[in-house]
């Protein structure tokens, strides 16, 4: 399982593993504020972090970053 | 009769009444008159104070799986004995036993009669009704002496209707209430003095206890995403428009499952947002934000995983109780196994 949190901490605090950072508490998945087609990219990014963090393995509480930073750093 | 001598009622399993192990655990409810059992005991501890006037005897299967029979049962018997106090077990670490007893101290409750009840911190029953008296006790009953110690000085008080302090001071398990008070001291000054005796490595009495989480193994990656079965779960409370099934925007006990079958993404036309906890417009303008279908679709599409479980599950994240987060997730849990889905997002409001 992994954990689409606005607030990540208290995620890892609880025990959660694996741990995706989301946007608000509001819109966890997304971003009402931005055009349509950002907020769904905004989505989308988030949904395919949460999947790598599915299928990567961890030994303890984990943040996964945000997927663009990381792609941007490659 | 003096007037000052306490009616105790008393509920027993059919263990406890001597009248046998599991192969009896279908035995109905029956009243006898006076005390039978541990009510003995109980008996000889009032001494003078009080008489166990009548007990209810039941097999803990019966109960459990005939509850609102059984509950019938002890209402008509509480209605007719009208008791100053129930005792009710201990019931120790029996599960179905402790389910019982709490069930009577709710239904004694409901009528106006105070109760108490002893078992082990970590009795499931416990979680039924958690506003019951319940009075710490060992595993089993080789802890007897020592509950019934307790349990009949505070049914007692219960009895006589004096006023019961806190949890701590009186021995019973916290019952989750604050009553307001005045105390000696202020907050700030209080909270000084506690932490320089922590500092000081000496004993300190927190005012507010933190449930404790329990460390949880990660589980094992999802090996094949391309070939995985992804469900989503969200704690933001997304429903059906209109709530159906009336999920509660706060301290909500339960979760729910929703369809998925057809929808490439949630409409605010069909699905709202009924959380109490944030402010909801946006996700009941567009649900996606809280529960991303639109984009799982678009990735499943893609394969980045196989396919999108045809359902989700919802509860309300907000003031839930430790007890019934833990419940929920071990019954969402359970069902995704049971639906044979590999991998879970979560989202978390």
């Amino acid at each position: 399982m992994a954990v689409v949190s606005a607030l990540p901490p208290l995620a890892m605090q609880a025990g959660a593993n694996r741990v995706v950072q989301g946007v608000k508490i509001e819109h966890v998945c997304g971003d009402p504020a931005l055009p349509a087609e950002e907020d769904g990219e905004v989505r989308r990014r988030l949904v395919e972090r949460g999947l790598r963090a599915l299928a990567t393995a961890v030994e303890r509480p984990t943040l996964f970053e945000d997927a663009g930073a990381a792609a941007a750093a490659r | 009769m003096d007037a000052h001598r306490l009616r105790v009622a008393h509920y027993i399993n059919q263990f406890f009444a001597g009248i046998g192990g599991e192969e009896r655990a279908e035995t109905p409810p029956a009243v006898k008159d006076g005390p039978a059992g541990p009510g003995r005991a109980i008996q000889a501890a009032l001494g003078p104070r009080g008489a166990v006037v009548s007990t209810m005897v039941c097999g803990d299967s019966r109960f459990n799986e005939q509850i609102d029979a059984a509950g019938d049962a002890v209402r008509a018997w509480l209605g007719a004995q009208r008791p100053d106090v129930v005792i009710a077990g201990p019931a120790f670490a029996a599960g179905r036993y402790g389910r019982a007893c709490v069930e009577v101290c709710r239904i004694a409750a409901d009528l106006g009669i105070p109760a108490v009840t002893g078992m082990h911190p970590e009795n499931p029953g416990l979680l039924m009704y958690r506003e019951a008296y319940v009075v710490p006790t060992a595993g089993s009953a080789a802890g007897m002496g020592a509950a019934l110690g307790a349990i009949v000085p505070l049914a007692c008080k219960l009895g006589a209707r004096l006023p019961v302090g806190a949890a701590e001071d009186e021995g019973y398990l916290p019952r989750g209430i604050r009553r307001p008070g005045m105390r000696a001291l202020p907050g700030a000054r209080r909270a000084v003095d506690m932490l320089v005796a922590k500092l000081g490595g000496k004993p300190f009495r927190t005012e507010l206890p933190v449930e404790g989480y329990e460390a949880v193994a990660p589980a094992p990656p999802v090996a094949d995403l391309p070939r995985a079965t992804i469900a989503v779960v969200t704690t933001g409370a997304i429903v059906p428009k209109g709530n159906p099934d009336h999920l509660k925007r706060c301290s909500e006990t339960r979760w729910q499952r929703y369809e998925l079958e057809g929808r490439t993404r949630l409409s605010a036309d069909e699905f709202e947002c009924v959380h109490g906890g944030f402010y909801n417009v946006p996700a009941s303008e567009n649900p996606n934000v809280v529960l991303p279908l639109d984009a799982l679709r678009e990735l499943e599409r893609r394969g980045a995983f196989a396919r999108l479980a045809d359902f989700y599950c919802t509860t309300t994240g907000n003031d839930q109780r430790f007890a019934d987060c833990v419940r929920n997730g071990k019954e969402i849990a359970e069902m995704l196994w049971q639906e044979r889905i590999d991998g879970v997002l979560l989202v978390a409001t």
